[in-house]
């Protein structure tokens, strides 16, 4: 009896992590992480360092929580990145002029491009991710003719301390950031919003059957993530006081990355914003751990890249979905 | 009597013609609208060379994709070939000699059947396995490079004028066209693609080996443009890029839906895109000439394949978009 327990035991523990393995892996990950950038360079859990990390994770959570809510119903926004780029340049372009009320005009300015978004998606059955795609040269165009090609300062006093006035030791932009966590992990795991976001990303035909208006949902989901990625952008502008046209380039792989590394999976209907915690942990943390040490864009592309390979293949629900394309 | 008969039959043909590609009446549109707008510089040998010449790019990237568009999955992997390609031709000149320039067929063949093993045996949408594989291919040639682009010498014979006025790198394109129409017109794999593309399920119960030709769509896509990136190298510059441009992944994407291939699978094909791209390149020449800022050049292109994306997707009543 007592060695058939003992024989059982593994066994059962080793099948308890497989079937929990998107749970428990983004923990292991994030402590991997930290442990391998702590021994290559001291400084990564000192308190300046820290500060780097919240700096580097803070704007980029809320964009991630936006893209989460669309993952989740099953489609994918690329033009995150750009919206995110658009607000901070309406910003620092627009705040000379009327002042601190180019905050709600950009976060307007972002629920319309959502709006758009998902329209061409609901309405007018282009795929989610081209037409997020021709919306960003839509407004990659916009960018160039909003700020000419400059590198534009700002310099509102206010404005900068929306993000980095020190509260209790930390940047502000930390409080933002987990804020909006925490609104986004309330909306999607304990509201009706929440509740049909997973049934249109689990079965949209049996949502539409079970009375959900899918087509709206879906344009809300677009606006949610416009929204947030306006929320990102202006936060951006706050802590970096400046920017171009490069804002946000090489940030549609990493954004990704953080949201399937989390443990939502592409195919829609699991994971959730609460996840996607861990996963901006992970990957915003990688990339600034990586900056600390000077290694270069080019090694953090490559192991973006990888990571939204790998991560894609572990988390995908193949059961459900026969055909994927 | 008989030109009577032959008119009588051209005239369905046109018709017919019209409604199975109504790009070529928005193509004879935009010659219209920018030869009367620009009489003289619009039909100027220099423009026309650079029509074609932008023409040969398009083409060369758009054509291995549309094989893959056409079992309705995206490839946007071409810019990542073409970059990786050119930066190992560079780092094997000392040892191939001129040879080296087959790294970037064998990158082409070897990233095709790479992206159709995992898309389908793991099951992972097409466009982002493609698109997170562009990206680790940009950092990779960046990191072979050492971060800026490196000219390669010896292949100005590639370029080198042959006729006046046709670029060379058009003469090279002909024989890679025909290929890929040669394979849309006379071999299964059209009628295989086409079924995948349409009823992927209906296609696997008809017993059509769906992964084998899934594969075989994503390698073709990587074998045509890898023999399209050789041409490409030296018609770009003879030199390895390495900075990854919007642009350049959306271009050959608006040429093959302007073309008439819907992104959802099922008709259409390479033979297609070539109306496509021809029509993207006066469109954008047409604009080029004008007196609009380049930034609206690209907010218009943007527009362009929204738009055409929504036009091609017309009647399409029971398919989930997602």
């Amino acid at each position: 009896m007592i060695q058939e327990k003992l024989m059982t035991r593994p066994k059962l523990s080793l099948e308890w992590l497989r079937s929990n393995m998107t749970t428990v892996g983004p923990f292991i990950f994030v402590i991997a992480v930290v442990v391998i950038f702590q021994l290559i360079n001291p400084f990564f859990l000192s308190y300046q360092g820290i500060i780097t990390l919240v700096y580097a994770m803070s704007y980029f959570l809320i964009a991630a929580c936006g893209l989460t809510f669309v993952i989740l119903t099953g489609s994918f926004d690329f033009s995150v990145p750009s919206v995110l780029r658009l607000s901070a340049l309406i910003c620092v372009m627009y705040i000379e002029k009327i002042g601190l009320l180019v905050i709600p005009l950009t976060l307007v300015v972002c629920l319309g491009i959502g709006f758009i978004n998902g329209l061409l998606l609901a309405k007018f059955k282009v795929p989610s991710f081209l037409a997020t795609l021709g919306i960003s040269i839509v407004l990659e165009g916009i960018a160039w003719y909003l700020s000419k090609g400059h590198l534009a300062l700002m310099h509102n006093e206010t404005f900068r301390s929306l993000a980095t006035s020190f509260i209790a030791g930390f940047p502000s932009t930390l409080y933002w950031g987990i804020g909006v966590w925490i609104i986004c992990t309330f909306l999607a795991l304990a509201t009706a919003f929440g509740r049909r976001t997973y049934a249109v990303g689990g079965n949209l035909e049996g949502a539409g059957l079970s009375d959900i208006n899918v087509a709206r949902h879906r344009i809300y989901v677009f606006m949610l993530s416009g929204f947030l990625s306006g929320l990102a952008g202006i936060l951006y502008m706050s802590q970096m006081g400046g920017g171009s046209v490069r804002i946000g380039a090489d940030m549609a792989i990493p954004l990704f990355a953080s949201v399937v590394a989390g443990g939502t999976a592409l195919t829609g209907g699991v994971g959730g914003p609460h996840r996607t915690l861990l996963g901006v942990i992970i990957i915003t943390w990688i990339q600034a751990g990586m900056a600390m040490l000077a290694i270069g864009q080019d090694v953090q592309m490559m192991t973006f890249g990888l990571i939204a390979i790998g991560m894609s293949i572990a988390t995908i629900d193949r059961k459900r979905i026969k055909i994927i394309k | 009597m008989n030109n009577q008969n032959t008119k009588k039959r051209m005239f369905p043909v046109i018709t017919q013609t019209l409604k199975m590609h109504p790009v070529v009446i928005v193509l004879l549109a935009l010659i219209v609208i920018f030869g009367s707008i620009y009489p003289g510089r619009f039909f100027s040998p220099i423009n026309l060379k650079s029509i074609l010449r932008q023409f040969v790019t398009l083409t060369l990237f758009a054509l291995g994709p549309s094989f893959v568009v056409l079992t309705g999955r995206l490839d946007l992997s071409y810019v990542g070939i073409w970059m990786l390609g050119g930066v190992l031709v560079w780092l094997f000149k000392p040892i191939l000699g001129i040879f080296s320039i087959i790294m970037i067929p064998i990158v082409g063949i070897a990233t095709g059947l790479f992206i159709g093993v995992i898309q389908t045996k793991a099951r992972i949408p097409s466009f982002i396995l493609t698109l997170s594989l562009l990206v680790t291919y940009t950092g990779l040639s960046a990191l072979l490079a050492g971060g800026y682009p490196r000219a390669v010498e010896g292949y100005e014979f590639i370029t080198a004028p042959l006729i006046p006025l046709i670029p060379t790198t058009f003469l090279l394109t002909i024989p890679i066209i025909a290929a890929a129409i040669f394979l849309m017109k006379y071999t299964r794999i059209c009628v295989y693609l086409n079924a995948i593309g349409s009823n992927e399920e209906g296609a696997q119960l008809a017993g059509i080996n769906v992964d084998k030709y899934k594969i075989l769509a994503f390698t073709l896509s990587g074998v045509f443009t890898g023999i399209g990136a050789i041409v490409l190298f030296q018609h770009l510059g003879g030199s390895a890029q390495m900075e990854l441009k919007l642009n350049t992944i959306v271009w050959p994407l608006v040429a093959i839906v302007l073309g008439g291939t819907p992104l959802t699978g099922g008709s259409g094909g390479p033979q297609r895109t070539l109306l496509g791209a021809i029509t993207f390149t006066i469109f954008y020449r047409g604009l080029y000439l004008s007196a609009l800022h380049p930034t609206m050049v690209t907010l218009l292109v943007g527009v362009l394949l929204i738009a055409s994306i929504i036009v091609s997707a017309r009647g399409l009543k029971g398919v989930t978009v997602t």
